[in-house]
Parts: structure tokens; sequence; C-alpha cells
């Protein structure tokens, strides 16, 4: 094809085509709702008019005043013609979730960016801050950004990793203690960040997480028993009795 | 801040050490407070003269402070009458009596060997006068031990103020808390002090001897204690006298310096953990310098000195002669100075916050070891920002599954380690919001009763271990050398022994965190 008319006009191709294809999906939609029956259109209007919110089944009931199996039957079909989704609510998972499908879930559905399918995605979560503290292990000293191009330019990652993602997970780690957020001095370590930046120091010498010693409550039975509110000199728990000493003492 | 649990450990330190007479009478004293000796009488329900010796072993070991209560404007004349001497149990004492191998290690680290002797007698017998510790350094030798060779020991300890005079015997308080101000009698009396907080504190301070008098040798000052000196007046004391006089003085350990020292090494080896040796140097070399004019061993903050004399102090010392100003300004600036004290040449270090982390970290490992690594998560996001966090908020924070969140929190409220409101949100619908706290001052408490609780039940499985294994102490050495079921015996209740005491003793420093420092 040639739009010798278009390009003097200077309407760019693109623009063209995304023009073009605007027009395409209003066909298909009027096509499509030209065959839907009243209750789908009813339907679908209430669903596509909660954007990327959805819409949990129950509401659309009471919303509609549709019978129960008008609406299911409608659901079904709505479905089999890609003009609605069904999404997980992590707010309550039990419940059935409807979405236009033009819409991508907004984050008060999903969880968030951790969450993958209503479940905190703990395997994804563990992968950056590894990285994380990998980065910060191997300078040493790292500012938020510095960790943000690192694993940019590693390449770790197959999605994109945002700015806010890398801030939440390095306020994991802090609160995990395995690393410590500090203000540069400009000496030593520190000689690459300007003074008074905030940045983060690995704790453990190693680099490996989880390695904090225990305090000296924390390493005797009593410091994590889960009946010491039960345990009298005399008692039926006592010191003498206890297993999780015999334990212990089991030389 | 006594709990229930450090009451209960500090009797069985006194049954432990001498008998159950005594712990009857120390239980009552915690019980009810100070008592006379006929309240005593009545409360313990043992004989007069039971009571009666009880407290004098209380008092030589300096468990028990006797004190009379000034009599009040509107007492008659019945009341005027009635005996007033009161007995009041001194808990951090009896506590104390825990860390006397921390405190000979302490001598033996400042100071030499027969320092250590003369105050392992001190800390045996409580309280000595010098003639009494010339007999003790006597017993088993040939020779009698000069009594100047016992007073140069005596005064090296002096000087170092590991040791003190006796407090007064029965210092007359005023038991009434109406006035804000005491007014402290002798020397001193122009000086109005800040009211006491507690009885205890009132009599100890009213007891206490004046710090010229509370560390020195000389007789001269007359051995009554009560701050009062004669000094032009009165008849010229012959040297005899003199000598005769000092004889009669009382001695005592001083355990205010011991746990100084304790908390200076605490701070010091907290720094160097958490930052590097230098630091640690600097640190130290500042504590060093100002230790004989911290005022309370609870220091919130080091007294101010300047660059030039912080660099003299960190340069005496054998690790700090290598560094460079620039290195100390850094250490300096890694302690917390601020740009103001720089510009005011006036270094002071934030001493709190050091122990204020410690025990951060203490409570922090339990709730980490108790329930996982979630809810140390959620603990020390509530605790640093010691203020409300909804539910949904803290789970996003500390990126912890939302259904799990409400789970932990509950079980850590539920063990008192959080603080919980609820809040009504009316809106479209109306929602309960559950906001939590990590309440501090409630949970160190808390967290300071099981830590008693656990130095009790650590010290009563010592106990019940060597009654297990009774009949192993009765064979002789020899056969407990050869290999079978004996010897593998006794060399697990070696091991338990290790155990369990080196334990203790790592337990009783977090006591000290909490408690003491």
């Amino acid at each position: 094809m040639n739009y010798p008319h278009l390009t003097a006009l200077g309407l760019g191709m693109s623009q063209l085509q995304e023009s073009s294809s605007l027009k395409r999906k209003r066909q298909d939609l009027a096509l499509v709702s030209g065959s839907m029956t009243d209750g789908e259109r009813v339907l679908y209007n209430l669903i596509h008019s909660k954007k990327d919110m959805g819409i949990w089944t129950g509401d659309m009931k009471r919303q509609t005043n549709l019978p129960d199996s008008i609406v299911k039957k409608s659901l079904k079909l709505l479905q089999s013609k890609n003009l609605i989704k069904e999404v997980v609510n992590i707010q309550n998972k039990g419940r059935k979730h409807y979405m236009a499908a033009e819409f991508e879930p907004s984050k008060e559905i999903t969880g968030g960016d951790w969450y993958t399918q209503g479940s905190l995605d703990t395997d994804f979560i563990n992968l950056v801050k590894d990285v994380c503290l990998k980065c910060i292990f191997r300078q040493k000293v790292a500012t938020h950004d510095g960790v943000l191009e690192w694993s940019r330019k590693s390449g770790v990652f197959t999605v994109e990793v945002t700015a806010q993602q890398i801030d939440e997970i390095l306020r994991a780690l802090v609160l995990d203690d395995e690393i410590e957020e500090v203000k540069s001095t400009g000496l030593g370590d520190f000689s690459s960040v300007p003074v008074g930046r905030i940045c983060y120091r690995c704790k453990s010498k190693g680099g490996n997480r989880g390695e904090q010693k225990p305090g000296a409550m924390a390493s005797i039975p009593c410091g994590v028993c889960p009946r010491i509110n039960f345990c009298t000199p005399d008692g039926i728990i006592s010191p003498r009795t206890c297993v999780y000493y015999q334990k212990w003492l089991d030389f | 801040m006594v709990t229930q649990f450090g009451i209960k450990f500090a009797v069985h330190l006194i049954t432990n050490h001498f008998g159950n007479l005594v712990a009857k009478v120390c239980e009552n004293l915690f019980s009810h407070g100070s008592l006379t000796l006929d309240q005593l009488v009545r409360y313990s329900e043992l004989t007069k003269d039971q009571v009666k010796n009880s407290l004098l072993v209380l008092v030589q070991h300096n468990c028990c402070q006797a004190f009379v209560s000034a009599p009040e404007d509107d007492d008659d004349d019945a009341d005027r009458l009635r005996v007033r001497t009161q007995y009041l149990v001194l808990f951090d004492n009896i506590i104390h009596r825990l860390r006397f191998p921390k405190f000979l290690e302490t001598v033996s680290r400042k100071l030499d060997e027969e320092c250590v002797e003369l105050l392992d007698g001190l800390l045996r017998d409580g309280r000595l006068t010098l003639k009494q510790m010339v007999d003790r350094a006597s017993q088993g030798k040939e020779n009698a031990v000069d009594t100047k060779v016992v007073r140069e020991i005596l005064s090296k300890l002096l000087t170092a103020r590991l040791v003190e005079r006796c407090p007064a015997p029965e210092p007359v308080v005023s038991t009434s808390f109406k006035e804000t101000t005491t007014r402290k009698r002798g020397a001193k009396s122009a000086k109005i002090f800040e009211a006491p907080e507690t009885l205890e504190q009132r009599v100890l301070e009213a007891a206490v001897p004046g710090n010229a008098l509370r560390f020195s040798f000389t007789a001269d000052m007359r051995s009554n204690v009560d701050g009062e000196t004669n000094s032009d007046d009165d008849q010229i004391t012959s040297v005899e006298e003199n000598d005769a006089k000092e004889e009669e003085i009382l001695w005592r350990a001083n355990f205010e310096e011991f746990i100084r020292h304790i908390r200076h090494k605490a701070l010091i080896e907290n720094i160097r953990t958490q930052h590097d040796d230098g630091t640690a140097t600097v640190l130290s070399a500042v504590l060093e310098a100002t230790k004989t004019v911290e005022k309370k061993v609870k220091m919130e903050n080091s007294v101010p000195l300047s660059l030039d004399t912080i660099t003299a102090e960190v340069m005496k010392t054998d690790t700090g002669r290598t560094m460079t100003i620039d290195r100390i300004r850094a250490s300096l600036s890694q302690l917390g100075c601020s740009q103001r004290m720089i510009v005011d040449d006036a270094y002071s270090i934030d001493l709190k916050k050091i122990i204020e982390r410690a025990q951060n970290e203490e409570v922090e490992s339990i709730v980490l070891k108790r329930y996982g690594r979630d809810a140390y998560r959620m603990f020390r996001l509530l605790s640093k920002d010691c203020c409300f966090h909804d539910t949904d908020q803290i789970a996003a924070s500390t990126l912890v599954e939302k259904k799990e969140a409400p789970k932990l929190l509950y079980r850590l409220w539920k063990d008192n380690y959080l603080y919980m409101e609820k809040v009504i949100a009316t809106g479209v619908k109306q929602t309960t919001i559950l906001m939590w706290k990590v309440n501090k001052p409630l949970v160190w408490e808390h967290v300071l009763d099981e830590m008693y609780h656990a130095a009790l039940n650590l010290s009563l499985r010592m106990a019940f271990e060597q009654e297990k294994d009774e009949e192993l102490l009765n064979v002789p050495k020899d056969k407990l050398k050869e290999p079978g079921p004996l010897q593998k015996k006794y060399k697990r209740l070696l091991n338990v022994w290790l155990l369990l005491g080196s334990s203790l003793m790592k337990l009783d420093e977090a006591l000290m965190l909490f408690h003491d420092f």
C-alpha cells in the first residue's frame, strides 16, 4: 500500500497504523456486542467500568440484580470471547474476581510487585536480596543508585527491576540486619561516595546471609522456650524435668 | 525495677550462699519492703535471735542496709519512743554476688595478684578491717604478714576506687516523700540535691560517706562516717591513736566501680564489633580519661573532652600510637560526634545509644530464634520506628505474606513483645484496623524478668546435676581416670557444668546490660 497523500500531510506511518488499529478494535467490539445478550452486555459494561480494579461476582449480582444462573452463564460466554478475564484478588483469594481483558490488575488486587498469582513470590525476593547483597559486599559500600545500576548491568534479572523495588529490598535487608545504613564520611571505604550520602554496608564479614550470632538469652533453652510461663522451680515443668535441657545437656 | 523472677533469683542466691533462714528473712524484706526487727520476727515466724543473726549476715555481706527513719513533726510521744531502725534489702548487691569472678578478673587485669587475693578476702567475708585483712593474709604462713604490706595493697585498691569504706551503719533518713529536695548533711549541706526517686536510693545516698572520706585511709577524719571532719579544732591525735582507729575502719569492695569497669568494657567491645579497633581505642581512651569524673554508673554521655586531650589520651595507649589525628577525628565521627561538637571542640560520646543498641540486639535475637525471620523483620521495623503501624503496612514494608503477618504479630503480642490497639474505621464499611507498636520499657522489663527466670533455671539445673551425680564426687580421683562408665559419667558432668556455668556468666552480662548499664 502506498499513502503519498498522508505522508504529504505530515502523518507518519506509525500514527496511521495506530489509528487504523483503533478503528478495527472498535469495530470488533461493536461486532461482539452485537452478538451479546442483554445480560452479557450489562455485565460487561459493569466489569469494564471497574477498570483495573475488577469486580467480585457477588457485587455483580447485587449491582445488576440479574439471577444467579444468567450471571454464571454470561461470565462464561464473555470469558470465551476473551472480553474478560479472571484475576486473583490478594484481599480475598477465595472470591471470583473478574476484569475486562484490556486492563492489567492494579496493585491493590495483585498485592504489589512482589506478588504473582496472589501469593508472595519469595523465591524472587530472595534472588533480588542475594543480588543486592553480593553487590554491596563486592563494593564494600554502595548507594541505592549504585545497587540499581549494578543489578541492571549485571543482567541477572530477565524482568525490569524498578528503583522502588530495589529500595524495598534494601529496606528489608536492613530489617534483616544483613546490611546497615550508614552516612558516608568520605574516608576509606567511603572515598567513592560523596560525604553525607546514605549508603549501605554489609554486616557480616563473609557476605553470607543469616550469620548473626545469637545473644546470651537466645543461646540457652529458656531463651526460646515456648513454655517458660508455665515453668516453676517445683512445678510439673521445671528445670529439673525440662526436656529441652535434657536435649541440650546430652553429651 | 525489681521484677518477680528477679526477687526469686536473689532469694535463690541467698539460699545457696547462706541457707534457708537468711533466705527467709531476705524474702520477707523483699515482699514487705523495709521492716523493723519486730515486724520481721512477726512476718517470718522465726525467733528474734534467728532474725537478728540473719540480719547480721546480710549486713556483713552488704546485702542489707539499716536506717533510722527520721521523726516527723506530727509524731506524738509514743511514736517518738518506738524503735525506728528499719532494714532494707539491697537487690543489686545480692545479684552482684553472681559477678564476683568478674570482679576478681577486673582486678587481675588492672592490678596484680596480691590485690586479687585481698579483694577475694573482701568478697568472701563481705567487710573487713585492716587487722582482719592482715590475719587473713597471714593464715597458713609461718610468719605473720606485716601490716604495712597489707596497707600498701589496700591503698592500691583504694586509689583505683575498687575498695571503699563501708557506709554508715544506721543513717537517719526521712521516709516521707513530700519534700521535693533533700539536704545532705555535713560538708555539703549548702548544696541542694534533687530528690531521689526511691527509698532505697535515699537510704544509700545518706549512708555513703563523702567522696573524700570514702576512699581515704586516714582515720584522722573520724570513722563515724558522718561526712564530718574535725579539721582544726579538737585534740591532735597521736600516731598510735590514729593507727588504732585506722584498724577499726571497715572496708568492702566498691561494687559501683566494678560495674563501671564492666560497663566500659562492654561499651568498648560493642563498638569494636560495630566499627573497628581504631574506634574502640578512641572510646577506650576517652572513658579511661574521664572515669574519675563520672558521677554515676549509668552515664548517658561521656564527659566532654577537647580533641587535643583525646589525641593525647589515645596516643598514651599501645594501639593508639599509630593513629593520626585524621583517623581519630573519623573515629569520633563514627561514634556519633556531631558537627556542633567539632565547632565547640568538646567531644562527648552518646553512651546510652551504644547500650540501647546492644539491648535491641539481645531482644531481637530472642525474637529471631523464637518466632523466625519474618517476625524478626517485623519486630525490628516496629522497634526502630517507635510508632504505631497497621498490619498491612507492616506486611508491605517487611515483605511478609499478607496472610501470615497477622498471625505472627498476634503471637508476638500474646507473648508480650508487642503492644496492640484496635482502631475502628468508619467509611462505607466499618472495619477494625489493628495497630501495632513496640513499647520498649514494657518489653524490656518483660525480657529482663525472663532473663532472671532463665538465670534461676540455669542455677537450679546446676544444683540438680550435681545432686544427680553426687556419688561421683565421693569416688577417688584415680578411679575416675580409668576408662569406663564412671569416667564417661564424670566427663559428662564436667561438660554439663562447663556449659551451664559459662551460659550463666554470659547471661549475667545480658542482665547487667538491662539492669545496671
